[in-house]
This record gives structure tokens, sequence and C-alpha cells, in this order.
């Protein structure tokens, strides 16, 4: 090898190059056989006929598919998988908004009040989602009871046990895990926004709903937009609540995509149509976050 | 929004009333909680106990395997925080601090991978850990959780790292510091930070985590908390005052370590949106 060729190699793969990746293989060959792989191998099931224990027996190619969009069932399922996600996302981002506002005022007493609206956040979801469970007891459950002893409701439904009164249910906890995520970036969002704006428009006589709509608001866009997509993303992906809550019952009437492909796998080992919803849900998911990431990277770029 | 000062009431009072929708579980837990059995399943119920007691904190440890539940949440969750903590503290140097041909790619690999779901892989995984004689042990759970924390760490890291000036790094190299050295003794500390508030995140991950557990762990002295907590209520009475207690005992570390991380953990996640 000549002096020559060793240069024109150094720069396709400098020292910092070399070392760069490097100090990356760990994590590379970590996504690859835990990420990459599983995923391929997901595909693959979904184009295969497959047995009982999800060994691959003949190539079925999109039989799978066209087998799977026939049922009546996965068009519910990918619906109300849709209304969880709107309903929840704007649910959120109206409370949370709500609450960041409140926060957002200067009175004693609101660093102990944020420090609380944070605990349904904090805590975690699984055990949010059993206590839940426990709130909404039909008999013995505090929620049915303070309904009908306030008047509010004389005749509340049995929450867990009607298909519409259980997914509202399932709905509400979801909602209410994100909610202090939205209030508390959309805080920081409101005080990064400098007070001397609101003072001059004050002296201007601006009231409260025209500094809201004409300050904070354009101020905070372009968090709402990124809040908003990473809680779509999180709300679409919840399993722990509907799964805790209902197992996606009563006869389904709760399932979403996510839950259901669980059941399909790992309840009814019906590993080929698990694997077409994993696919499905996966081509959901990176197309939303691709879409998030472009619009992260664009706001960064803005910033500098 | 600055609102004059008459209306201060009236955002108490919507401040109060928010706070009990939002905190309604938790007093519902903690009524429960300092109820004796026989106050539990009365109708109609009631809000406060009659005659509270502690005695649930101490029996509830008889009644339940508590103990090896939170053994096995222990053990997993510093397994996942430490594996974590190997793998992208490296990787994240080197996508903040070295110029290589697919720098970007991987920045956007890691910022779009924290949004998959474990679901979509959950069942190629548990054929895989099957094969490798890895369901029902720790390790699979900790190689499980570690695949789904480490881009958020990568991440974070990434941003802290990124904001120390090139300069700092170059005049330690010129003062005969190698590169390990720059990296331990100056950007690791300077960093810290940032790369404590990941781990504690890693760490209450892994604590929460339930699917995994759910589809890997059956025996029962491997369980860990969350679906320990959940086999009670599957059964079909649930000892309503023994789960409550159990909730309170999980989440008192979780709070505590969510606290100490929520501030720089908002910034994390909504990145340079919040600083600007």
């Amino acid at each position: 090898m000549t002096a020559h060729t060793i240069g024109l190699r150094r720069k396709f793969l400098t020292d910092e190059a070399r070392l760069a990746y490097l100090l990356l293989t760990p994590a590379v060959i970590f996504l690859i056989v835990f990420m990459l792989y599983p995923i391929i191998y997901v595909l693959l099931m979904s184009l295969y006929q497959t047995d009982k224990i999800g060994r691959l027996k003949e190539f079925a190619g999109l039989i799978n598919y066209i087998e799977l969009f026939k049922t009546k069932e996965f068009w519910e399922v990918t619906v109300r998988s849709g209304i969880w996600t709107v309903i929840g996302v704007v649910t959120k981002t109206l409370l949370g908004m709500v609450i960041a506002l409140i926060l957002n005022v200067k009175y004693s007493g609101r660093k102990i009040s944020r420090l609380l609206f944070i605990i349904p956040w904090a805590s975690s979801v699984p055990i949010s989602s059993m206590l839940w469970k426990w709130v909404y007891d039909h008999e013995f459950g505090l929620l049915n009871h303070s309904f009908k002893s306030s008047g509010i409701w004389a005749n509340p439904p049995v929450w867990l046990g009607e298909p519409l009164p259980s997914f509202i249910s399932c709905m509400w906890v979801d909602i209410w895990i994100g909610i202090p995520f939205m209030a508390l970036i959309f805080l920081a969002g409101m005080q990064a926004i400098g007070d001397e704006l609101y003072e001059s428009a004050s002296m201007d006589g601006v009231n409260s709903f025209q500094k809201f709509f004409y300050i904070t608001l354009p101020g905070i866009k372009h968090l709402v937009l990124i809040a908003s997509l990473l809680s779509a993303l999180w709300t679409f992906n919840d399993f722990n609540v509907i799964y805790i809550l209902t197992r996606g019952g009563p006869a389904g009437s709760t399932d979403i995509l996510i839950t259901s492909l669980y059941k399909s796998g790992f309840e009814w080992l019906k590993f080929s149509r698990a694997s077409v919803m994993a696919i499905i849900t996966f081509i959901i998911l990176a197309v939303v976050s691709v879409v998030y990431a472009w619009i992260y990277f664009r706001q960064e770029k803005e910033m500098q | 929004m600055t609102w004059r000062n008459k209306s201060k009431p009236l955002v108490i009072i919507i401040t109060l009333l928010l706070l009990f929708v939002m905190l309604f579980p938790f007093f519902v837990m903690i009524s429960t909680m300092i109820k004796p059995g026989t106050e539990i399943y009365v109708t109609p119920p009631r809000w406060f106990p009659e005659n509270p007691t502690l005695r649930n904190l101490f029996a509830v440890w008889k009644e339940y395997n508590l103990l090896t539940y939170f053994e096995s949440s222990l053990i997993i969750a510093l397994g996942t925080m430490a594996l974590n903590t190997l793998i992208s503290v490296p990787a994240a140097y080197a996508v903040s601090r070295l110029r290589f041909a697919g720098r970007k790619f991987m920045l956007y690999l890691f910022l779009v991978i924290q949004m998959f779901s474990p679901v979509i892989v959950v069942i190629s995984l548990f054929k895989i850990f099957a094969q490798l004689r890895l369901i029902d042990t720790y390790t699979g759970l900790i190689l499980a959780n570690t695949v789904f924390t480490i881009s958020f760490t990568i991440w974070m890291l990434n941003g802290y790292f990124s904001s120390i000036p090139k300069e700092i790094e170059e005049a330690a190299r010129i003062d005969g510091c190698s590169r390990t050295m720059t990296i331990s003794r100056i950007m690791l500390p300077i960093a810290a930070p940032g790369l404590v508030t990941a781990m504690i995140y890693t760490f209450i991950w892994a604590w929460n985590e339930f699917l995994f557990a759910l589809s890997f762990i059956k025996a029962q002295t491997k369980i860990p908390l969350t679906l320990g907590m959940y086999q009670f209520v599957g059964r079909w009475s649930t000892q309503w005052e023994m789960l409550t207690t159990a909730a309170f005992l999980a989440l008192i570390p979780v709070l505590i370590l969510f606290f100490s991380i929520e501030r720089r953990l908002v910034t994390g996640l909504a990145g340079g949106a919040v600083k600007g």
C-alpha cells in the first residue's frame, strides 16, 4: 500500500470516525439483536402460516393480511384505537392547558399545587390503574358513592361492567395519567415568555382573554404541537391501563390495536394474526414518529 | 399570564377542585389502607374509617410475598440502570462529540426508536428468549428493559454533552489528557446532572414495567411488584385493604425518585422547545 492510498483511506475513515463507530457498537448490536431482528421476525410470521407455538409453517404471502382485513373485529379495533387516541390527546391538551394557566398565576401555594398535580404522572401506571379499578368498583367504590351521595348523578353506571362505560372509564384513566405532562410542558413554555409583553399589553388595556389568544398561545404553539404528537404516540401505545382495568372486555368492547394484538398472540396463540396486527401498528407508529422527529429537528434548527 | 388580584380566590377554588379530581385515587388509596378489613365491604362505602389502623402496613408483608416482589423489582431496576448506562454513555459521546458519516441518521434513529411500542416485539422477543433460555430470568427482563430505555438515555445525554463547549475538551487534550481521561474527568462530571436524570428515569421505567414481566415471568420467586400486585387484582376477590397498602409502599420510592428529576425530565422530553 502506498502512502497515497493510506492518505485516501484516512480521509474516508478518520481516527475520530473510527472511535465513534467503536463507541456506538454496543448500542447498535443491542438494537439489532433485540429490536431489528424481532421486527423482521414478526414480519416473517405475518407472511407465513404458523403453528400453536409460533413456528413458521408454509409461506402464505399476504393471505394473513387479507384474512384479517375481512374480519369486522379488526376494523372495530382500529377505529377504536383512533377514537381513543384523538379524544385522549385533545382532552389531555385542553385540561393540561387549564392547569398550566392556573399554575402560572402567582399566588402563595402554587409551588405545592404544582407538586401535587404531578403525582398522577409520577405514579406507576400499572399501580394507578389498579387503584382506579377499586375507585370504579360498583358496590364499594367511592366514585359512584360520591356521585350518588352528592346528588350529582343518582344512577351512575356499573363502570367496568358495560361496554360504553368501560371504554369511558379506561379512557379517563389514560387521560388522567397524561394531563400532568401536558400541564408541565405548557407551563414551562409560558414561563419562558417574558413578563414585559404582558405588562405592556396591560398598559394598552388588553384583557386576560386577549392576552391568552394573542400572547400566550402564539408563544407556546410549537410546544403544543410537539407535546401533542408525543402524547398521541404514548396514548396510542397505552397497553397497561386497558389490560389492567378490563383486559379489553367486556366482550372485546375496550380493545384497541395494542391490546388486541397482545391477546391474539399470548392468549389465543394466533401468531400470524398477531404479527399482522403488529406490522400494521409498527407502520402507523413509524409514520407518526418520523413526522415527530422531522418537526422536532426543524424546530431545533429554528432555535439556533 | 398574570391575572388581576380580584380573580385570585377564583383561581384557588379551581385549583382545589382540579386537585381533588387528580388526587382522588390516592385519597382512596390512603383511606382504604388505614381501614380495618371489616370496614371495606360496607354499603354505602365510608370516606374515612371509623377505627383507623396501621395494622395493614405490617400484615401485608405476611399476606403477600411482598418482600420477594420488592427484591425482584430492585434487582431488575438496578440491573437495567447499570446495563443501560454502560451502553449509552459511549454511544451518546459518539453522537454528540465526534464527526462521522451517519451521525445525523443515528440521532434520528434514537429519537424514533423511543416511540416504538414494546408490544410490537414482545411476541418475537418471547421466542428469542425461549431459545436463549432467558424466560423466567432477571437477565431476560433486564435485557428487554434496556432495549427500550437506551435511546432515551442517549438522547438525554446527547443534549448535555452537546452543551459543553468544545474548547474545554480541546484544552484538556492539549494538556496531555487522553480521550478516556477527557471523558471521565471532564465530560461526565459536567454532564452528571443529565446522567443522573437518565439513570433515575431508567430505574423508574424498569420499576414500573409490566408488559415484559407479564409475558416472560411465570416463576413466583421472580415476580416483580407490578405483576405480583396484578395477580391479587386478578383473583376473584381482591383484598383491597392489602392491595392499597402494597400500592402505597411500592409508590414511595418511585415518587421520591421522580420528584428528584422532574424538572430536568420536562426539559429533556420537550428538548430545545422549552428553552426557547
